[in-house]
């Protein structure tokens, strides 16, 4: 059986909402109540969809182009968070936004240096120096937080 | 009074609280325009600059801050996609697709326009209601804050689209806010639900993380697939010329802006019913004024008037949140929780006192809401065929700065480094949803009201029972409850007959 990306995340959603119906039914009824007002009709309606989306299985179009930029936004937003995890803010940022200019963005390496300076500088301006505001300083250089 | 209200104008007046309005503004601008440190977050960090200040001096710096935060989170929301403040979320829905028709600059000039109005008559709502809303606040308790969390749920069907399958998706999202919402510790029986055994979780999921993931990440994917600038192709000579128009239409849908003005202060008035209430409902409401379904369509895919409702109401709130705390000090908002403080540091103590000794000083903050929307509306017209002009920009040189206002963001509103994880995952989801057709508006308004739905349901049922069903209030916002899900079908099966 072929299954569309839009069937699949009916099914998710559905598989979620089983989930909370499961995990809700072991709760005493005051923690229970909301959680399967909620799921119950959640699961109803996620069947359903399901089932829509796999009568309309032939009239779905796969946009494979559209797919591969979306998993390379993605790819790099998750390379940020890695970099501020181990760096911290204050150095992911201008690393972040030199690597993505230059990489993904093609542009020249010496336009892509002066905006990562811009954006440190204003990161820094802004939060250090006008809003004192903490950053955790990273995995590597705080030594885990 | 008329001599209260003139001296409260000449105190903001004079040299040194007009220059800290200004300087208050002037930070709060900048703050407005990042998503995670809402004017909330940047009263409490200034809260300690103004322990030498006098009352009037502190008033307008905090204030002038906060008001402006509010217009300015609508900026990024219409430009980018991210909601510049966590509560004004409703101005993507339409400001948003406008920018990318090329309409940024008419969009930009409605939500200032429409911020000001509402601004004005929130301002105004605040001077004359002091002495009359005292019953009104008192006769909501918790039956009827539940009842207008449920109206605000009930808006759903107003944000769905239209169809069987729209308004199954759209109540399916609702449900899926909702349930989100109950992750965390649940108060009354302390019983742990869906933490995953993660400590993050107890406290549940914020808002911020999950807000600005739903909505800009999708967007931000979405102009790295187009390979465009955020307006596309759309022709350079429209980008700058509809600030006029913008704010034009403000005056053409004046009734509705005033409307959506109103359900602002009504929503600021009711302690404990949510900040995030008054937008959504505003744009249900814009929504809801179409005049058939074909005119209900365009909502959604870049209409002014999505764009003027919640701008209004938005600004409106905070003439309403400051109602109840300063005749009765009970803030309707984390901000007025925040700003009450203020008051204390001042020696001030709302209440009766704000009404007969300090009267000048009430009447300052109703100045200073007008006078600070008044500056930052003509500033930002000068302003704003440049900030359009960033539409054009090309997607590959805005995208990295728009993830580091996305991420940074998302970890400035509560110092989690998970909260970036979260943020993530949600704009994953957000993509999918935007893809396959889910609307996402209706998960954001479920997951904003499902903790104080599930809370003052709680409360009536312990000290009511069933009886709190019975209450002439709450029958009465069951009613309406009703008309507001009726409402489409009806005008929809009209149209058919029609």
């Amino acid at each position: 059986m072929r299954i569309s990306g839009a069937m699949a995340f009916s099914a998710g959603l559905a598989m979620v909402a089983a989930y909370a119906v499961l995990t809700a039914l072991r709760w005493p009824p005051k923690a229970a109540l909301f959680p399967l007002v909620t799921s119950i009709p959640l699961l109803v309606l996620a069947v359903v969809q399901m089932v829509t989306d796999w009568r309309a299985l032939s009239a779905s179009e796969d946009a494979p182009q559209e797919t591969r930029a979306a998993l390379g936004v993605l790819a790099w937003m998750a390379g940020f968070i890695a970099l501020v995890f181990l760096l911290g803010f204050p150095l992911a940022v201008p690393l972040f936004i030199f690597g993505y200019l230059m990489i993904a963005g093609r542009e020249p390496w010496l336009l892509s240096g002066a905006l990562a300076l811009a954006a440190w500088g204003a990161f820094h301006l802004l939060f250090e120096k006008l809003l004192h505001f903490p950053f955790d300083p990273g995995w590597l250089i705080g030594g885990g937080t | 009074m008329l001599d209260a209200l003139l001296q409260g104008l000449f105190l903001v007046l004079q040299w040194n609280a007009f220059s800290l309005m200004l300087v208050g503004m002037a930070l709060g601008f900048v703050v407005g325009l990042l998503p995670g440190i809402g004017g909330a977050a940047t009263l409490a960090l200034m809260l300690p600059f103004v322990f030498k200040m006098s009352p009037v001096e502190a008033f307008a710096f905090l204030l002038g801050m906060h008001s402006v935060a509010a217009t300015t989170g609508d900026i990024t929301s219409i430009l980018f996609g991210v909601p510049g403040e966590a509560l004004s979320a409703a101005t993507v829905v339409d400001g948003h697709p406008m920018a990318k028709n090329g309409e940024a600059a008419r969009a930009l000039g409605a939500a200032l326009m429409s911020s000001l109005v509402g601004a004005v008559i929130g301002a105004a709502a605040l001077a004359v209601s002091i002495p009359i809303v005292r019953p009104l606040v008192l006769t909501f308790g918790s039956p009827e804050l539940f009842m207008v969390t449920i109206m605000g749920i009930a808006c759903i069907t107003s944000l769905s689209g239209q169809g069987t399958s729209a308004q199954l998706k759209g109540f399916a999202m609702g449900l899926l806010g909702l349930l989100l919402a109950t992750i965390g510790q649940e108060r009354q029986s302390g019983i742990l639900r869906f933490d995953f055994g993660l400590i993050y979780l107890w406290e549940g999921l914020d808002l911020i993380p999950v807000l600005v993931g739903i909505f800009a990440i999708p967007e931000i994917i979405d102009l790295a697939a187009r390979g465009t600038a955020i307006a596309g192709n759309a022709p350079s000579a429209k980008l700058g010329a509809g600030v006029w128009e913008g704010i034009k239409d403000t005056f053409r849908h004046f009734w509705l802006v005033v409307r959506c003005s109103a359900v602002g202060v009504l929503v600021g008035i009711l302690p404990g019913a949510g900040g995030g209430v008054a937008q959504w409902m505003a744009y249900a409401h814009a929504v809801q004024s179409a005049k058939d379904p074909a005119d209900r369509e365009r909502f959604g895919k870049g209409d002014v008037r999505g764009v003027l409702g919640p701008g209004a109401a938005n600004n409106s709130k905070e003439g309403g949140d400051l109602i109840p705390t300063i005749a009765f000090g009970v803030p309707g908002s984390g901000a007025m929780a925040i700003l009450l403080g203020a008051f204390l540091i001042m020696g001030l103590h709302p209440g009766p006192e704000m009404l007969t000794k300090h009267l000048a000083v009430t009447y300052s903050m109703v100045w200073t809401l007008v006078i600070a929307n008044v500056i930052t509306v003509i500033a930002c017209l000068a302003l704003l065929p440049y900030l359009a002009l960033v539409t054009r920009i090309r997607g590959s040189l805005i995208i990295p700065f728009l993830l580091l206002l996305v991420f940074v963001g998302s970890y400035t509103a509560n110092r989690q480094l998970a909260d970036l994880l979260v943020t993530l995952g949600f704009g994953a989801v957000g993509y999918l949803m935007m893809r396959f057709g889910w609307p996402r508006a209706p998960l954001v308004l479920g997951f904003v009201l499902g903790k104080l739905a599930e809370t003052y349901l709680f409360i009536s049922m312990a000290r009511y029972g069933y009886a709190w069903l019975a209450q002439p209030l709450v029958l009465v916002l069951m009613a309406l409850t009703a008309l507001i899900i009726v409402f489409p079908y009806l005008q929809e099966r009209r149209s058919h007959a029609n």
